[in-house]
């Protein structure tokens, strides 16, 4: 029996990215037919739901009936997994909101498994953001991912700053997202629809869309390393009910990961 | 090349052709060689004027970088593309990949040599290309260069479902073994060769208003050429067209067999 896992997406700095990675989590759970609804905090306009519209609602995350309507619900929707994209600003503050409540202390206890993905800016703020929203997530799957989709370039991080920074979140696990041809990116957004629709060729509304094939071509190769991202660090374990919340993994931390690997 | 009608724009867009059985192979020739002067641009010519020659439509891309070129030959039949940035790619490929029956030919310049063949990595160019019944041919110019051996390793392995043919120029691959460094790559039993021309008969080809197709004519454009050096190249455009009848063959050949599993 699976048990059900919350995601949540965030970032302190805006435009990093946030609701890209939202539709990539969204697309790698369809293909492995693992059963999804997101809540976009991006209220009222609600970018993800541009491009999710059938599973995903917009929600005010500051307001206690609409966190009702999230984390009150978690066990009993049909939904493997709960996805809300965060809006930039709002990651410390809804996680503060989400210890007050006792749901981080829910995940102790294993009836679910939280995760986090903060998505990285480029700057140095990005560590004290860091240092700001692990000390909430002892007991959560942390993510950390630097995203390259939008050609951010990250300044090198002096070793000894990123030590003192991921010594103290040992079970922080790196992740990145790589380059996505501009043109290509645009296009996607234009088209309105999931990474995966817009490969398979299709409108929302199912019929032929008529997309040049080169560009589906360099979106389906980027969302496969993507999804290799994902696949090495387990990501579907999250929904496995043998999985224990927390233990060590093997794979690398972002303090590991090379520039070059975004490029890739 | 372009979409002139409507029922071939519409099997463009489609997002499944029509199924393999209904259609004749239109093979995309993709011609090539990390190293510059080993023939590619003759290949492409010879070719093109193979399809000509019967009066078949062909779409020749020009994709060196320098002159003369396979625009500057066949200058009616050919495009001149540019695949360094994304745009030119665009219209380059799409129009590639387009269902419509024609068998494409690309002069590939040593200089896009590792451009392209990432580009087709990445975005499974290949892979969608068989997928509607379109065959590439990957018709590598061997030479006794190290890079051309690390080239074609590097193709045969990444490629491996695509037919990688060593094509054996005998002006710079005489005598050079396809064995272990070129192993032949390709379900469809053929072998290519261009055998060596006689120097007057070379001159002559190699003038950018020569075409084989003059050869048939009465009215020769070529006042200049002796009964001998015609003679010859006649049967030397009729010995690498033979080879071409033999590829084209075996695509057929292949695809009864495909339809009729």
């Amino acid at each position: 029996m699976a048990k059900p896992a919350v995601i949540l997406v965030g970032a302190d700095k805006g435009g990093v990215g946030k609701t890209t990675v939202s539709r990539t989590l969204l697309d790698y759970f369809a293909l492995r037919k693992i059963s999804t609804r997101a809540f976009d905090t991006e209220c009222p306009k609600g970018t993800l739901k541009r491009f999710h519209p059938v599973i995903t609602d917009v929600v005010d995350v500051t307001s206690v009936p609409d966190q009702m309507k999230i984390f009150d619900t978690v066990e009993s929707s049909s939904a493997q997994v709960t996805l809300i994209d965060i809006r930039a600003g709002l990651m410390s503050p809804t996680l503060a909101a989400l210890r007050d409540i006792g749901f981080i202390e829910m995940t102790k206890r294993s009836q679910l498994t939280f995760a986090v993905f903060h998505i990285l800016g480029p700057s140095i703020a990005s560590l004290d953001e860091i240092a700001e929203t692990s000390k909430f997530l002892l007991d959560a799957r942390y993510f950390l991912v630097k995203n390259f989709i939008n050609n951010t370039t990250f300044f090198d991080w002096d070793e000894k700053t990123y030590d003192s920074y991921f010594n103290k979140i040992p079970h922080a696990v790196g992740l990145t997202v790589p380059k996505l041809a501009e043109m290509a990116c645009e296009q996607v957004e234009l088209s309105s629809v999931p990474f995966a629709t817009f490969i398979a060729d299709k409108k929302a509304t199912g019929e032929p869309a008529g997309n040049s094939f080169v560009l589906r071509g360099y979106v389906r190769h980027w969302l496969n390393n993507v999804f290799a991202e994902y696949d090495r660090v387990r990501l579907t374990d999250i929904v496995d009910s043998k999985d224990p919340a927390i233990k060590p993994r093997s794979s690398i931390k972002v303090a590991e990961l090379s520039p070059q690997r975004a490029n890739s | 090349m372009s979409t002139t009608t409507a029922g071939r724009y519409d099997a463009c867009a489609a997002p499944y052709p029509e199924p393999p059985c209904r259609r004749r192979p239109a093979p995309i020739y993709v011609v090539c060689s990390p190293n510059r002067q080993v023939g590619k641009t003759m290949l492409a010519r010879l070719l093109t004027e193979h399809y000509m020659a019967d009066a078949r439509q062909v779409a020749a891309f020009d994709l060196s970088d320098e002159g003369p070129g396979l625009a500057d030959f066949v200058a009616h039949h050919v495009t001149i593309s540019n695949i360094r940035d994304m745009r030119g790619q665009i219209r380059f490929f799409d129009g590639l990949i387009e269902t419509d029956d024609i068998p494409k030919i690309i002069d590939l310049s040593h200089r896009e040599f590792a451009n392209f063949f990432t580009i087709v990595d990445k975005i499974g160019f290949f892979e969608e290309a068989r997928r509607r019944s379109i065959e590439p041919l990957i018709l590598f110019l061997i030479d006794p260069s190290p890079v051309s051996v690390k080239a074609y390793g590097l193709l045969r392995r990444r490629f491996t479902g695509t037919s990688l043919l060593p094509v054996r120029n005998l002006t710079v691959a005489k005598g050079l073994p396809y064995g272990a460094s070129f192993p032949h790559a390709s379900t469809l039993v053929v072998s290519l060769e261009i055998s060596i021309l006689g120097p007057a008969a070379r001159a002559l080809v190699e003038r950018q208003t020569f075409s084989f197709l003059d050869l048939s004519k009465q009215d020769s454009p070529h006042s200049d050429m002796s009964a001998r050096t015609r003679a010859e190249l006649e049967a030397w455009f009729r010995r690498a067209r033979f080879q071409f009848r033999e590829i084209e063959l075996s695509l057929i050949r292949q695809q009864i067999s495909t339809t009729s599993l």
